[in-house]
């Protein structure tokens, strides 16, 4: 266990990125399966924008770090919500406060430059991909028509009491059912999740306009130089961590 | 202090550290200062043609290491020579390009082309990559001896060959490549490894394999470091797998190495190569070594001089 008594943040810039070999979790509430982590210490944390993530691991490990994106950032404080399915996020999920992590980041394009800041949408999260949609929700309520989140089991209401989710055990309902009925033509969707979910959207809404996909891979790098999360756009070949992860979904004709 | 440079080596680099073939891209996305702070980058794998890869997924987590299965996705070679050589020119380090053809006159032309750029500090020929069709040169001695042989009569840069980390195959492989006019070796590519969805019972890559990088293949690439070493005394060797830390890096000098690649260290952390390089300059120090040339190879001749 690296917990130290005395967190010693040490931040350094490289480039336009920020870099922390510090931070540490001060504050955690698990639902069943999910959990919303804080970690401090984190120097100009507030830079991270909607739609952006951080690379994240255990202090000192030398394993590849895994990709988060950003519930909310504040002074020197990243949110993060996550599935607790993985080595790392069973970990962000049950080591001790003050455990230290190393990070880096925001990297990704944010959501705002990607989209049509004119235009109002239909925010669509499936499970942990709510995480940045939230974030987007807090930072530009003026672009959100609706929200719509998806859960397969309750295990997260209990994380975020002010917000309705759809649960498929419960409702027999998807969050891309809930969008076919909540959806009218004008407005745009922004959609983060599992890749089925995202599929449904796409063929659901083909043809429309302002309709937005934010992607997954396992990332390497998370710079743009591994070329580990290629994909291909109908304008060449697109890097989710560099170029992405948002893409307007008409770009992806293998999504349909 | 210790100096870093290691003038043994052809290319006179200011640190043993540097960047291998892959997860540093064009060293376009690195920080400068990053990127300065190592001996050399060799760039990503330029092709004849532009190939777009591998579908997804291209990275799946092992212990101890990651399998990859990027496929060359590369500009290709005239929009290399184009659009990426200029920038990679103007890198604040060494750089060495790395080339891959299915035939050896095709390898042999991109290296002909290069000879003209006088900027450069070497050419790696690729015959390794485990993650396209075609078959592995590099596992037969004939076929390495042809590429080696078309290229060097074509360049007078300095020419490394990176080879599969085969227990085998790689000693004759070696052979042939030096005896065909190689300066170097670089050893080891990643290593064919294979992840099966437990779910599903299929393998989590769309081509079944990839290659095992990281620190599950450090042993693997010190053992081949050590047994080309004791091959060819004299041949210039970039040792490259598994390297993640300092004493990685030290054992990799040991073993034989004249430099140390790092390519799945600078995927999980940029800043990871930099580093390096100033803890080998303080472990240097510390022991009262003058400089790296003094501990490679140690590992054959009674090990450091331990007080």
């Amino acid at each position: 266990m690296e917990t130290t008594t005395k967190p010693q943040p040490q931040t350094a810039r490289n480039g336009s990125f920020l870099s922390v070999s510090g931070a540490h979790l001060i504050s955690r509430n698990r639902g069943a399966g999910y959990a919303r982590v804080t970690l401090a210490g984190i120097t100009e944390a507030e830079l991270a924008q909607p739609g952006q993530f951080l690379m994240i691991r255990r202090l000192g490990s030398a394993a590849l770090p895994r990709a988060f994106s950003v519930l909310r950032a504040e002074d020197d404080r990243i949110e993060l919500f996550i599935k607790l399915d993985g080595l790392l996020r069973e970990l962000l999920g049950s080591v001790p406060y003050r455990t230290r992590f190393e990070l880096r980041g925001p990297y990704g394009v944010p959501y705002e430059e990607q989209i049509d800041t004119d235009q109002r949408y239909i925010l669509v999260g499936g499970g942990s991909g709510a995480a940045p949609l939230l974030f987007l929700r807090e930072r530009r309520p003026d672009l959100v028509a609706e929200t719509v989140l998806g859960f397969r089991h309750d295990g997260a209401s209990g994380l975020f009491p002010a917000l309705d989710f759809v649960v498929e055990a419960r409702d027999r309902l998807q969050a891309h059912d809930r969008l076919a009925e909540v959806w009218r033509p004008g407005l745009g969707v922004i959609a983060c999740g599992p890749e089925p979910m995202l599929r449904a959207i796409a063929r659901q809404h083909d043809g429309v306009p302002h309709v937005y996909v934010s992607l997954e891979a396992r990332l390497g790098c998370g710079i743009g130089s591994c070329l580990g999360c290629s994909i291909p756009t109908l304008t060449g070949t697109q890097r989710i961590c560099r170029d992405g992860p948002l893409f307007a979904s008409s770009e992806l004709p293998w999504l349909r | 202090m210790a100096a870093l440079s290691t003038r043994r080596f052809a290319l006179d680099l200011a640190t043993p550290i540097v960047l291998a073939s892959g997860p540093a891209g064009f060293g376009f996305e690195l920080d400068g200062s990053l990127v300065a702070a190592v001996g050399a980058l060799t760039t990503k794998t330029v092709t004849p043609e532009p190939r777009a890869g591998n579908p997804q997924p291209r990275l799946v987590d092992c212990p101890s290491g990651l399998l990859n299965s990027i496929g060359l996705e590369n500009p290709g070679f005239a929009a290399f020579v184009e659009e990426y050589l200029p920038r990679v020119l103007d890198l604040p380090t060494r750089r060495i390009i790395s080339l891959a053809a299915d035939r050896p006159d095709e390898i042999g032309r991109m290296v002909g082309l290069l000879e003209e750029i006088s900027e450069i500090d070497g050419v790696e020929l690729n015959l390794s990559c485990p993650n396209v069709d075609a078959v592995i040169i590099g596992t037969n001695p004939a076929l390495v001896g042809e590429f080696v042989r078309q290229s060097r009569a074509l360049t007078t840069h300095p020419m490394f060959v990176k080879l599969p980390g085969d227990s085998t195959t790689m000693i004759p492989a070696a052979a042939a490549a030096l005896n065909a006019g190689a300066d170097g070796l670089t050893l080891i590519n990643s290593v064919s490894g294979l992840r099966i969805d437990h779910r599903i019972g299929l393998p989590m890559l769309h081509r079944t394999t990839g290659g095992l990088c990281g620190p599950a293949i450090l042993p693997i690439a010190l053992a081949r470091v050590y047994e080309a070493r004791r091959a060819f005394p004299d041949a210039l060797i970039i040792g490259t797998g598994g390297v993640t830390d300092v004493e990685g890096a030290i054992e990799m000098l040991a073993a034989g190495a004249d430099a140390v690649g790092i390519g799945y260290g600078v995927m999980a952390d940029p800043s990871l190569p930099a580093r390096l390089t100033a803890e080998l300059e303080t472990w240097l120090t510390e022991h009262r070594y003058a400089s790296p040339a003094d501990i490679i190879g140690a590992a054959h001749r009674g090990g450091f001089d331990v007080p």
